[in-house]
């Protein structure tokens, strides 16, 4: 346990140094969640959706902004490059699971990327006048199940991050294999379009499935578009979703490191 | 002493697509890929001694680095047997590793962008070494590298040279019972390989390591291995003291002569001229020859008048090109 507590440390420590990265993706997050803003009033100002209205629209948005490092599936820094070029032979020689080590890397990695960046837009979404301004949570006992919910989602994102870690060992392409992982999990996971918004149909299906766990859920709980025992209930399934995908990760990931061939000098 | 290492009959083959050339068939081939079976080791077979440092050298794709990834885990053969300190690399991976420290010369295992003492407290927590032990280390290491004010620095801003001295470091930490080194003084400055040298001298004699290192440079094994293994297309051609080779080719001289005055023709019985010059020539002693220097100066004296000459014998890298040009490489 030690030895993971160490990469996590190691990781979160690299990251934090990219505080120029860290700023222009405030600004950008902040750019991105007030057009947003103002496209999805357009519409819901012309139409109405049952259990979600413009101010929860608002807070949705600004939390997704928020915590978008956490919910954007992406490859564990270097991994991809350590499989093309070969370096991931000195993971071989470690005495440590090596679907373990990358794991706890790439969640050392986003745990740091988003605590660098929530808090600004946090505290701007507060201070936006009227109807840009992100709201409270709806209760106390929402906003913990909410913060519960943003863990769970670091790990489901990363769990998905680790298939795209297996294809890469299958394409040798990095930026192939998260274009598949992300484009689906991105998509069903609400980071296009809030999932409230979907047809009712879609969304009904789309709630149990793995993707939905990442952040719409705990947004939902947070805006009180989801009550909290439905969020509990819902939460547990995400846990049985995140112990799958782990499983079929370290399967696939375990495979292709027995027919790993590392070429050359 | 018992013998650490045990390869045998290990043959590896590597799949590989096949490209075909022309229009057509490369998109047939696209298609219906066509494998070519590339054997990489061919029976090979060797047993290393406890405490030996064994220089394992061949020409490029010779199959050195292959070896090197076998006996670190890091591939699996197509067949033979492989027992390294008890064990299968391959099968017991995390067991095995414990007890072995690899650099391959031209890749990293530190952190890029963190202090380089950050690594080694990871690799500390990753081989679970206790306090007291982690800190003898680092001081001896420290103290025998030189690399005390590097630690603080992050990776990104290290030299080549002192990158190594750090990668060599970090692949002690835990004081494995076996060292494996591919390349390791791949384009260090002549300081810097000294120590580097004089430093995996020390570990073996200290700690009794087993090293196991591949390198081009001859010198390397010169001053390093008590024992050679050449391969060459996968397979053993040699293996031994790197002494017996040399005498072996010691009888071959060469001698550069200097002259009192102008000759427009030099030839010598049992020499031959390879290069002349008036006043300068460079003579190579036949294959039957055997050199005295009493005699070559008595019977050069009786044909000419000689100002000077240098004898020296085949240096290591041409000793080795000899060798992999005999054994046809």
């Amino acid at each position: 346990m030690k030895s993971y507590w160490g990469i996590f440390k190691m990781e979160f420590k690299g990251e934090l140094q990219y505080r120029a990265k860290a700023l222009s993706g405030i600004a950008t997050q902040l750019f991105w969640g007030l057009l947003q803003i103002y496209l999805y009033t357009a519409f819901l100002n012309s139409g109405s959706v049952d259990g979600f209205s413009i101010s929860q629209m608002v807070s949705y948005i600004w939390l997704g902004q928020a915590f978008f490092a956490l919910r954007y599936v992406t490859m564990p820094k270097r991994v991809g490059k350590e499989i093309v070029n070969g370096n991931v032979c000195y993971k071989f020689v470690r005495p440590i699971n090596i679907y373990n080590q990358w794991y706890v890397e790439g969640i050392g990695q986003k745990f740091a990327a988003t605590l660098l960046r929530f808090l600004p837009i946090i505290v701007i979404g507060f201070l936006l006048p009227g109807n840009l301004s992100l709201s409270l949570p709806v209760s106390v006992g929402a906003f913990f199940l909410f913060l519960f919910g943003l863990i769970l989602g670091l790990l489901m994102s990363h769990a998905f991050a680790m298939l795209a870690v297996y294809l890469t060992f299958k394409t040798l392409s990095e930026k192939g294999s998260i274009g598949i992982v992300s484009a689906i999990v991105n998509m069903f996971g609400g980071l296009f379009i809030p999932l409230p918004l979907l047809p009712q149909a879609l969304q009904d299906v789309l709630k149990y499935l793995p993707f939905s766990f990442i952040t719409d859920l705990p947004l939902r709980i947070y805006i009180g578009n989801v009550g909290i025992v439905d969020g509990l209930v819902l939460m547990a399934i995400g846990v049985v979703w995140l112990i799958a995908i782990i499983a079929i990760g370290k399967l696939l990931i375990g495979g292709a490191l027995k027919k790993t061939v590392v070429q050359g000098g | 002493m018992a013998s650490i290492i045990k390869f045998e009959n290990i043959c590896k083959n590597f799949k590989v697509p096949q490209k075909a050339e022309g229009r057509f068939k490369m998109i047939k081939n696209f298609f219906c890929r066509k494998h070519r079976i590339i054997e990489a080791l061919k029976d090979v077979s060797f047993s290393i001694q406890e405490g030996e440092i064994v220089g394992y050298i061949g020409p490029n794709g010779a199959g050195k680095s292959t070896t090197i990834k076998i006996m670190s885990g890091i591939l699996t053969p197509t067949s033979g047997t492989c027992v390294i300190d008890g064990l299968v690399p391959w099968q017991n991976r995390k067991t095995f590793v414990k007890n072995i420290g690899v650099v391959f010369g031209q890749r990293s295992q530190l952190w890029w962008d963190v202090p380089v003492i950050d690594s080694f407290e990871l690799l500390k927590d990753i081989y679970k070494i206790p306090d007291d032990k982690y800190k003898e280390t680092l001081q001896l290491l420290n103290s025998a590298l030189n690399i005390e004010d590097l630690l603080g620095r992050p990776l990104r801003q290290l030299s080549l040279g002192q990158k190594m001295k750090c990668e060599l470091a970090a692949s002690l930490l835990h004081r494995p019972k076996i060292l494996f080194l591919d390349e390791p003084t791949i384009g260090l400055d002549a300081i810097t390989k000294l120590a580097v040298r004089d430093f995996i001298k020390y570990i073996n004699k200290e700690w009794g390591t087993t090293i196991i290192l591949t390198t081009h440079d001859m010198n390397d094994i010169e001053a390093l291995t008590n024992k050679i293994i050449l391969i060459g297309k996968g397979r053993i051609l040699y293996q031994g003291s790197f002494e017996k080779i040399k005498e072996k080719y010691s009888d071959e001289k060469t001698i550069e002569v200097e002259f009192a005055k102008d000759y427009n023709k030099v030839s010598l019985a049992g020499y031959k001229v390879i290069e002349h010059n008036l006043r300068f020539a460079t003579l190579k002693t036949l294959p039957n020859t055997k050199f005295h220097t009493t005699d070559f100066i008595n019977q050069i004296s009786k044909k000419y008048e000689v100002v000077d000459f240098q004898v020296s014998s085949l240096s290591v890298d041409e000793i080795l090109a000899k060798l992999y040009k005999e054994y046809e490489l």
